[in-house]
């Protein structure tokens, strides 16, 4: 098999060999994302209500995880920030798959003058660094969720295609693809029908690996105060919110967000490996 | 109507300075079939895949019953035309079929393709049938057949199209002997059934015996010696033909004097 | 025991051996002896353990193999040898050529490095030593010294197989395994290595262990040979008896299913059905269901290995060889 993922040095270090791990990182998995998706129904308090005369609060059992500097509720930020904080990543994934996979599809199959075009361009956006790419934008387009998300896309859509094209260059050699040249099938049909399906596993296991990525970059840009706006709750905005806090001996609220994030990106990325071995040793 | 199913004309196809095929030409009567046997570089593959135009000649025609072929036309009807001309069985059954295609949806794509109107449950029976597959195989995927097995689904593969030749590159050359004589056999009943055209591309010379009414023998592009398969493997006219028999080993089998006749041609 | 004057080169003496997920012994109780330069076929089709069989003679398992038996190289147990030993035994008295010459090279090594760099590595023998003895092999095997300096992939797959007998013959072993040596080849390259190995046994006193599942092959250049079917060793003894008068069904509807230049023309004789799955386990004879002898006693028994009257020497493992030798076979 020619086609590698690509992984980050630091975080492939994780084995994925000891199947509790990957258990306990499939259900933190389902977790999160069980709690993103019920978080309005869970939260007990409005994430935005400020109460300056309770800032900083301890926990309490009115406040579980306690109270940041403008004496708003941690847990209930904390469990709406998981659906920004998720549905950020979840549509740079989408996007760079679909549009990485079918770039990377198109150079692969045709060849020729149509892969130096597809090929050299999208290494051109391997050259600029992802973050500098997106706070380009921002800067151009202001803050918002959308504008990372799209400068994110393109700058993992290479990752995509490139995977995309050397997968399809492996499996368009097979005969099987021969064969259904000789009987009639058209390109798009072969293309769609047969070699989409075979190579599938490989590049969803590189999107899930990126999601953890994307995640760590969006957060990092709410960070530096790049991606969503002020008010939203946002787990890297929560860090960049709760920096005074920890100035002032209060570190919870800004700790939790940090772990969250940590815990997530890891969880999916051993969730990525693990699907990514499974399906290599599949094709052995 | 013509008598040839299968005109070759002068073809040629160069890869930079490598003839690859060069000059070749032969016929295939109607419901015959023909061998073309060579060693690796001598052009067979290349030659079989022009025909069933997985790739183009450089100059010479491929003609099907008189017409020639449109190798290049690119739309749905030139396209299914061209399928239902020639068909072809790869060489290994491990790789020719889509693992994640059952056996019966690998026939009903190309009966959906080709005869989208007819009753598809009766013939994908039929094929199945014909090549010697129980219905029970209808389900399974290729990695639960053996190789013989998979031959079978290709072969019926390319039948469900109906083509008027089947193109078999080394189609028994991976499998077990006694698998290959079930295969041999299997072809031999099919052509006696359908009257379809083989052509047969082998480097086993006991092959070409047993399946073949004319063979060609290629070598290094060009083809070296034609005629009737029983009189080429009697009386070989070419020093390459008659060290290609030479070489076949059996009791008594001198390797050294076969070697020493390799170097001097 | 081992106590024997002249132990044979290599000896196998009931080998089982059991994978994980596998309802019956992949092999199962194989025996079979190579003397000191002799050259033994052995012959099976795809599953049916030959290629396991040889590799055993390097104690070349599959992970999780569970191995009951002995096998012995000139008389020592291979099964029991520790990390060290082996490492002995597989740059020097065993050596291996590989069906597919360019699947078994580092394309990226020169030929020169590859010839020499086990009995460098092994401290056996000085590098300029080691250089000397390859271009004197490659000279045996009709190649000149400028090979030492090429790449792989610029000589050809008859030229590579040479390369690769040279490489078996470095650490000059007392056998040699060749599995499927000339498979990947054309049929005029595939004589001119046969006569190489037939020629370089008679020059180094080598026996050769030759796997194939090529009947004819197997008859015109081994002294003995072996046919396994299923994991057992169906039939044994000297090439012309077992060709000319096979006592096992299998051999004789191998050799009628053959096509040849000779011999009858049209319909082959083909063996109906499949061999037994491994998923599956085995009572009686492992060919009975394919087998037109086959009676009662077939699917309850299997059968031991029997001596043919007046043949010392071949066995079959079959309880209607007689009925077979009455009957013509094609051949």
């Amino acid at each position: 098999m020619t086609a590698v993922l690509t992984r980050r040095p630091g975080l492939a270090k994780i084995r994925t060999a000891r199947s509790p791990l990957y258990l306990v990182c499939l259900g933190l998995v389902g977790l999160v994302t069980v709690a993103a998706l019920l978080a309005p129904w869970l939260v007990p308090y409005d994430p935005n209500a400020v109460d300056l005369g309770n800032a900083l609060a301890a926990p309490s059992p009115e406040h579980l995880l306690g109270v940041d500097a403008a004496g708003r509720d941690t847990l209930s930020r904390l469990l709406l920030g998981a659906r920004t904080s998720l549905l950020g990543p979840l549509g740079v994934v989408v996007f760079s798959t679909v549009a990485g996979v079918a770039i990377g599809m198109a150079a692969g199959w045709r060849g020729g003058w149509l892969d130096s075009v597809l090929s050299r361009s999208t290494e051109l956006v391997f050259a600029f660094p992802g973050m500098l790419l997106a706070i380009l934008i921002i800067s151009i387009y202001g803050e918002g969720l959308p504008a990372p998300v799209i400068a994110l896309s393109v700058a993992y859509l290479p990752y995509v295609s490139r995977l995309t094209r050397s997968l399809v260059l492996a499996e368009r050699k097979r005969p099987y693809v021969s064969a259904y040249q000789v009987q009639g099938h058209s390109a798009l049909q072969i293309c769609l029908r047969h070699v989409l399906p075979n190579i599938a596993p490989v590049v969803l296991a590189q999107s899930t690996i990126n999601f953890g990525y994307a995640l760590m970059d969006l957060a990092g840009l709410s960070f530096l105060g790049l991606g969503v706006p002020a008010l939203t709750p946002d787990w890297g905005r929560m860090v960049f919110d709760g920096q005074t806090a920890i100035q002032h001996g209060y570190p919870l609220s800004a700790i939790l967000p940090c772990v969250f994030i940590v815990l997530t990106v890891v969880a999916f990325n051993v969730v990525g490996e693990r699907w990514a071995d499974r399906v290599a040793r599949r094709d052995r | 109507m013509p008598d040839n199913v299968l005109e070759a004309v002068g073809l040629h196809r160069a890869y930079g300075s490598v003839r690859a095929v060069d000059d070749v030409s032969f016929t295939l009567p109607e419901g015959g079939s023909l061998g073309i046997v060579g060693e690796s570089g001598s052009g067979k593959t290349t030659t079989a895949r022009i025909v069933v135009g997985l790739e183009q000649a450089d100059s010479g025609d491929v003609l099907v019953r008189g017409r020639a072929r449109d190798a290049r036309g690119r739309g749905r009807t030139r396209r299914l035309a061209r399928a239902r001309e020639v068909q072809m069985v790869f060489q290994d059954p491990y790789l020719s079929l889509d693992p994640r295609t059952s056996v019966e949806q690998v026939l009903r794509e190309a009966l959906r393709l080709h005869f989208p109107d007819t009753d598809h449950d009766r013939r994908v029976r039929e094929l199945l049938d014909q090549v010697g597959l129980g219905t029970r195989a209808a389900d399974a995927r290729p990695r639960q057949l053996s190789g013989g097995q998979r031959q079978r689904v290709a072969i019926a593969r390319a039948l469900a199209v109906e083509p008027a030749v089947l193109v078999l590159d080394e189609a028994v050359a991976a499998l077990d002997v006694s698998v290959q004589a079930q295969i041999l056999n299997l072809l031999a009943d099919i052509r006696e059934e359908t009257r379809i055209g083989y052509l047969f591309i082998t480097h086993d010379l006991g092959v070409v015996r047993c399946v073949t009414d004319d063979v060609i023998v290629m070598r290094k592009g060009r083809v070296v010696e034609a005629g009737p398969t029983a009189e080429v493997l009697a009386a070989p006219r070419h020093p390459y033909t008659r060290l290609l028999l030479e070489s076949v080993p059996r009791p008594g089998w001198d390797p050294e004097a076969i070697a020493a006749a390799r170097r001097a041609l | 025991m081992t106590s024997m004057s002249s132990p044979h080169t290599l000896d196998v003496r009931g080998l089982r051996i059991t994978l994980p997920g596998t309802a019956r012994p992949v092999l199962d109780g194989v025996d079979l002896h190579v003397g000191a330069g002799e050259t033994v076929a052995l012959v099976g089709e795809s599953g049916s353990g030959k290629t396991l069989t040889s590799r055993s003679a390097l104690k070349l398992l599959p992970p999780g193999a569970v191995v009951e038996g002995a096998v012995r190289v000139r008389g020592e147990d291979v099964l029991a040898m520790n990390a060290e030993q082996l490492r002995g035994l597989r740059t020097g008295t065993v050596s291996m050529i590989f069906q597919d010459p360019r699947a078994a090279l580092n394309p990226l090594r020169r030929i020169g490095d590859f010839l020499t760099e086990s009995v460098t590595l092994t401290g056996s023998m000085s590098r300029a030593d080691a250089t000397a003895r390859a271009v004197e092999l490659l000279r045996a095997v009709g190649l000149d010294e400028s090979a030492l300096r090429k790449y792989p992939g610029q000589v050809s797959g008859g030229m590579l197989q040479r390369v690769m007998i040279a490489a078996a013959l470095m650490g000059d072993p007392a056998l040699v395994l060749a599995d499927e040596p000339t498979t990947a080849l054309d049929v005029t390259t595939q004589a001119e290595v046969i006569a190489l190995l037939a020629e370089l046994r008679e020059r180094f006193g080598t026996g050769l262990l030759f796997v194939t599942h090529d009947l004819d092959l197997a008859a015109a250049i081994s002294d003995r040979v072996y046919v396994m079917y299923a994991g057992r060793i169906v039939e044994s003894g000297p090439a012309e008896a077992l060709f000319a008068r096979p006592r096992h069904p299998y051999t004789s509807a191998l050799l009628a299913s053959t096509p040849r230049l000779e011999g009858p023309q049209g319909r082959l004789a083909a063996i109906d059905g499949q061999p037994p799955d491994l998923r599956q386990e085995l009572v009686g004879c492992a060919f009975a269901a394919r087998c037109h002898l086959a009676t009662e006693i077939c699917d309850q028994q299997a059968p031991e290995p029997r001596t043919a009257p007046g043949r010392p020497h071949h066995q079959a493992a079959c309880h209607h060889s007689d009925r077979l030798e009455g009957s013509p076979v094609d051949a």
